[in-house]
């Protein structure tokens, strides 16, 4: 993998073919965590964390895995370094056990750690696998930190738990539930597809 | 060999399976005593927050539970302590959520006639909605909360997101969106409120 080959993938993750507005997948727990910035913090960084690393090892043993069995070695894979980070966690650091606690199924099945296992690690080699994964979960994090920007400051009228709103506001009821992730995550994927159409246009393409 | 042969795939899909599942066993049986410590670290912390006994760090909490009288009836263990001549008494409980088990502790004072605190140890509530039974906002409705009639109420549904409410009218404030974990709550700190008398009038 050459620098430029790592910028492409790094852009390609996060802006043009972003897993959240572009690919649409893992959008269960972008609906299910996204209403408190310190939830959506520690789901980001365990899906960055083991897609890198599931990533890695997927390439390191394609040659070697029947296709047949191939997804389900992947998810063997994945759930290994989920579950070995939940365990060292319980046991050396019990309170972000606690909070992560709900989060560890939600990861494993996290359908970006899938689709770049299947979609790219599987062609590539291994540090490029680690390097698409990494950039995936960065990608994943940004769309995921914006959405629970806005829904935890509307839904809440605080960020990371402390209160930052007006006095008289009145929370947004609606911001809390999960469906308000929906008009969010419609909004970026309307306002990221018009930037793009508009640079398009701009290089003399059609939009 | 051949990759896609049946007798290549077992045997791969075995010392796969092994080769990740091993270490996974033993990451988990080389910590299990240190799971073992911290989850009853946990519960000591939970009972001495239930019942308002303020510490600081692992050791003082551990010296202060020294404290607690820890008395078992029917597998039921029930948590009384001595402060300034007030009786405090706290119990574990194990009730249904919307998803799964809801484990704590609830304590109330001698003559149960008001709430002391609430703890949440464990819980399968969904993060953000009912999963905010474990946040400090509902948690600190229990300090001191009379009962009324011998129950407590937790505003649920579209009575629920009020904030706090008096502290003297056995109403707290369930949370806005997890009407099924609030009912639940409701249910399960009743439940616990009479257990509690049964065991406290049976040791006198």
């Amino acid at each position: 993998m050459n620098s430029k080959q790592a910028k492409q993938i790094l852009v390609d993750n996060l802006w043009f073919n972003n897993p959240i507005f572009i690919q649409i997948l893992g959008i269960c727990s972008t609906l299910a965590v996204t209403n408190l910035l310190s939830n959506t913090v520690i789901m980001t960084l365990g899906v960055t964390f083991a897609t890198a690393f599931s990533s890695w090892t997927v390439s390191l043993l394609k040659n070697l895995i029947p296709r047949r069995v191939r997804m389900i070695v992947q998810v063997l894979i994945m759930s290994f370094y989920v579950i070995i980070l939940d365990i060292l966690l319980k046991a050396y650091l019990p309170e972000i056990s606690k909070s992560l606690g709900p989060y560890v199924g939600l990861i494993i099945t996290n359908c970006i750690l899938m689709g770049r296992a299947e979609g790219f690690a599987q062609g590539n080699p291994p540090a490029a696998a680690f390097w698409d994964g990494l950039t995936s979960g960065l990608g994943y994090m940004w769309v995921l930190l914006t959405v629970a920007f806005f829904r935890e400051f509307l839904g809440f009228g605080t960020l990371m738990g402390y209160p930052v709103a007006p006095k008289g506001f009145v929370p947004w009821t609606i911001m809390v539930m999960a469906p308000s992730a929906f008009f969010m995550v419609g909004t970026l994927l309307w306002i990221s597809k018009n930037i793009m159409a508009a640079r398009e246009k701009a290089k003399g393409g059609k939009a | 060999m051949n990759r896609d042969s049946v007798f290549y795939t077992i045997i791969f899909t075995f010392i796969v399976t092994f080769a990740f599942v091993l270490p996974l066993t033993l990451a988990e049986q080389g910590t299990s005593e240190m799971v073992a410590k911290n989850t009853e670290n946990a519960r000591r912390k939970a009972v001495l927050t239930a019942m308002d006994i303020p510490f600081t760090g692992d050791a003082e909490a551990a010296s202060l539970f020294q404290g607690v009288t820890a008395r078992e009836k029917d597998g039921e263990v029930l948590y009384t302590y001595d402060k300034g001549g007030k009786t405090v008494a706290a119990k574990e409980f194990f009730g249904m959520g919307l998803w799964g088990t809801i484990n704590g502790i609830l304590a109330v004072n001698g003559d149960v006639t008001s709430t002391v605190g609430l703890q949440i140890i464990g819980h399968n509530e969904t993060p953000g909605l009912g999963g905010r039974i474990d946040d400090a906002s509902f948690k600190n409705q229990f300090r001191g909360e009379a009962l009324k009639d011998g129950k407590l109420k937790i505003r649920s549904g579209a009575e629920a997101g009020g904030g706090p409410v008096d502290p003297g009218d056995g109403v707290v404030d369930g949370i806005t969106g997890a009407t099924r974990t609030t009912q639940a709550m409701e249910v399960i700190v009743n439940r616990e409120i009479g257990d509690i008398k049964k065991l406290l009038g049976a040791s006198r």
